[in-house]
C-alpha cells in the first residue's frame, strides 16, 4: 500500500473507533472550546489566542480548574507579549501555571523538578531560567518567553533546527530552542565554546547535541 | 511532578523586614530557590522543620545585587546571581578563582537563578539526607545515626565527621572565598570565610535563625599572587563537585582550600606550608598535593577520593604558576 493511503486509512480507523473524530481533530476542537493560549504552530494560532485572553482560573486542555484558597494572590504575567492575570497560590510552581493553567505546552517536565534537564526553560526578564524551580507567586509583572514565542520571533532559528535534524523524539527540543534564543539575544554571534557553554544545562537523551551547535552556527552565519 | 506543601509567603522589602520575619518558628529565607524548592518539593526534612513561612529575599534584590570594587576591595551583594559574577570582567581580572568557581557551579540555568549568598548557605547534598519523604532521619535532621558510615559512602568525607555526620559541603564558591581570604558580612556581624561554615541541624553555616548574608568582601590580591579554581565532577557542565580546590599563591604566601572532602571547606594547611615560597613546578606541586591529604581517613568506599583530592591540589597549584 502506498504511504499516503496507508496513513489515510489509519486515520479513518481511528475515526471509526472514536465515534467519527480523529485524535488530531479532537485536539484542535478542544483547543477551540477552551480558547487556550498560544499553543503550537506559529503565528495563526497565537493571534487567535490573543482575541480571547485566558481568564484567572480558566480550565485549560491539560487539567481541570484548580480550587483556590484565601491565600491565593493575583499576579500579572506577560507571556510571549500577551498579558495574563492569574490567581496563584504561594506554593504553585511557575511551570504548572504556564503549562496547566495557561496551556503553554512547550514547557516540558523531564527530570521531575530537580533542575537537572533544562526542558522547562523559559526566558524570564532576559534570563533563561528553570520554570520548575520558580514559584509563580514570585513572578508578578515578569516578562516571560516560551518556545511558542520563539517560534514567532525567531523563525530562522526554528528553520535551522528543523533543517539540521536537531530532534529525534523532540521532547527536550523546546528547552534547547528557548536557551538558544536567550544566548542569541545576548551574544548575536556566539563562538562554538559559548554555544556549548550556554546549552550545558539542557539534556537530550537521544544525543542530538552536535546538531544543536550546527543549527545555531547556521542561524548566526558562522557555519 | 510532586506538588509543594502549603506555606505562607513573606515578600521582604528590606533586610530588617526579612530579619524580623525570620524570627518566627520554621521561617526560612529563600533567595534563588534552586536548593530550597527541591528541599520543599521532595519533603526531605521532617514535618517539624518544614518551612511554614518562606521569606522571599529576592524582593530586596536591587539593594543587594551588585559587584563593585572599592579601594582595591571587591564587594559582592549576597543576591548577585552566579552568572553575573562569572561574566564580570572585574572579578575575572583580579579574583580569577572566584570567577572560575562561579562559572563551574551547576548548569547555566541554575547560575542564572542562584545567588552567591545562597550558594554558600546551601544544605548538604548527602544522598541519605536528600532522599525523598525524610526516609533517612539522619543526624543532620535531629536523628541519632549517620547512615553513610555503614552505607553507600563513595562521595562522603575523607577527613572524618563532625557531630557524627559524614556529609560534605557541596559549594563551589566556598573554597574560592576561603582561598581569597574573604569576609562575609551578615545582618549582625562580619565573619571570616574560614569560620563561616559549621555543622548545624540542618543548616551548614554559623548563621543564627534571624541572620542573613548581606555582602561578601574580598581584599585585593597582594602583588604577585595568582589564584585558580579546579573542579572534579562526573559531568563538567552541570554536576556538584566530587572534589574541588581553590588556591591563591604568590609572594611567599599560599592559601589552598579543598571542598566536598569534609563537612566544611577544608583548608589544606600542610600543602600551603609545603608550597609557600617555593618555585611552582610539577615536582613541588605533586609534593604539596601529597601533603594536603596526610591525615585523611577513608570510609569503606571513598579511598579513591583521597587520590583525587591530592590531584586537585596539584592541578590548582600548577594553575597558579
Amino acid at each position: 500500500m502506498p504511504r499516503e493511503e496507508k496513513k489515510k486509512s489509519a486515520e479513518e480507523n481511528e475515526k471509526d473507533r472514536s465515534g467519527g473524530i480523529s485524535r488530531r481533530e479532537f485536539t484542535i476542537a478542544s483547543m477551540a472550546i477552551f480558547g487556550a493560549a498560544s499553543v503550537g504552530e506559529g503565528k495563526a494560532i497565537t493571534q487567535v489566542a490573543n482575541k480571547k485572553l485566558a481568564q484567572p482560573g480558566i480550565a485549560s486542555q491539560a487539567t481541570a480548574k484548580l480550587p483556590l484558597t484565601s491565600s491565593a494572590r493575583k499576579i500579572s504575567l506577560t507571556v510571549n507579549k500577551w498579558k495574563y492575570e492569574v490567581y496563584v497560590e504561594p506554593e504553585w510552581i511557575l511551570r504548572d501555571v504556564l503549562r496547566d493553567q495557561l496551556g503553554f505546552l512547550s514547557i516540558k517536565d523531564m527530570c521531575n523538578g530537580y533542575g537537572a534537564c533544562g526542558s522547562c526553560t523559559v526566558i524570564m526578564d532576559g534570563r533563561p531560567v528553570l520554570s520548575c524551580m520558580t514559584f509563580a507567586a514570585e513572578c508578578d509583572s515578569a516578562t516571560i518567553e516560551t518556545a511558542e514565542g520563539v517560534a514567532v520571533d525567531m523563525q530562522d532559528l526554528i528553520e535551522a533546527y528543523v533543517m539540521n535534524h536537531c530532534m529525534q523524539c523532540g521532547y527536550c527540543t523546546p528547552g534547547f530552542v528557548v536557551t538558544a534564543k536567550a544566548l542569541l539575544d545576548r551574544i548575536p554571534k556566539p563562538t562554538e565554546g559559548e554555544i556549548r557553554d550556554a546549552l550545558g544545562g539542557n539534556i537530550c537523551r537521544c544525543g542530538t547535541y552536535t546538531q544543536h551547535i550546527l543549527a545555531i552556527k547556521e542561524v548566526t552565519g558562522n557555519a | 511532578m510532586k506538588t509543594v506543601k502549603k506555606f505562607t509567603r513573606v515578600n521582604a522589602k528590606t533586610v530588617e523586614e526579612a530579619v524580623s520575619a525570620l524570627r518566627a518558628a520554621n521561617a526560612w529565607a529563600m533567595a534563588g530557590g534552586t536548593d530550597l524548592v527541591g528541599t520543599m518539593r521532595f519533603e526531605i526534612l521532617p514535618d517539624t522543620m518544614y518551612p511554614k513561612i518562606l521569606v522571599n529575599l529576592k524582593t530586596i534584590a536591587p539593594t543587594l545585587d551588585y559587584i563593585k570594587e572599592e579601594k582595591g576591595m571587591l564587594q559582592i551583594g549576597a543576591l548577585t546571581r552566579l552568572e553575573d559574577i562569572a561574566k564580570s570582567s572585574v572579578v575575572k581580572s583580579k579574583w580569577a578563582a572566584l570567577s572560575e568557581a562561579a562559572h563551574k557551579t551547576a548548569s547555566p540555568h541554575i547560575r542564572e537563578m542562584g545567588t552567591l549568598g545562597g550558594n554558600i548557605c546551601q544544605l548538604t547534598r548527602c544522598w541519605y539526607f536528600r532522599l525523598h519523604d525524610n526516609r533517612f532521619f539522619c543526624v543532620r535532621k535531629g536523628g541519632k545515626t549517620c547512615f553513610a558510615i555503614s552505607g553507600e559512602n563513595r562521595y562522603h568525607s575523607i577527613f572524618g565527621g563532625v557531630s557524627a555526620c559524614m556529609a560534605v559541603n557541596p559549594s563551589d564558591t566556598a573554597p574560592a572565598l576561603v582561598a581569597l581570604n574573604a569576609k562575609i558580612v551578615t545582618s549582625k556581624r562580619t565573619i571570616n570565610a574560614e569560620e563561616f561554615w559549621a555543622v548545624k541541624i540542618p543548616r551548614s553555616t554559623v548563621l543564627e535563625n534571624d541572620e542573613i548574608v548581606k555582602e561578601v568582601q574580598i581584599p585585593g590580591p597582594a602583588s604577585g599572587v595568582k589564584s585558580a579554581f579546579v573542579k572534579f565532577a562526573l559531568r563538567s557542565s552541570i554536576d556538584f563537585p566530587i572534589v574541588n580546590c581553590a588556591a591563591a599563591i604568590g609572594g611567599g604566601t599560599a592559601r589552598i582550600c579543598l571542598n566536598a572532602v569534609y563537612n566544611r571547606p577544608y583548608r589544606a594547611t600542610k600543602a600551603e606550608e609545603s608550597i609557600a615560597g617555593k618555585a611552582i613546578d610539577v615536582a613541588s606541586a605533586h609534593a604539596a598535593g601529597a601533603a594536603a591529604v596526610t591525615g585523611a581517613i577513608a570510609l569503606a568506599m571513598n579511598k579513591w577520593k583521597i587520590q583525587v583530592a591530592a590531584g586537585m591540589v596539584k592541578k590548582a597549584i600548577l594553575a597558579c604558576a
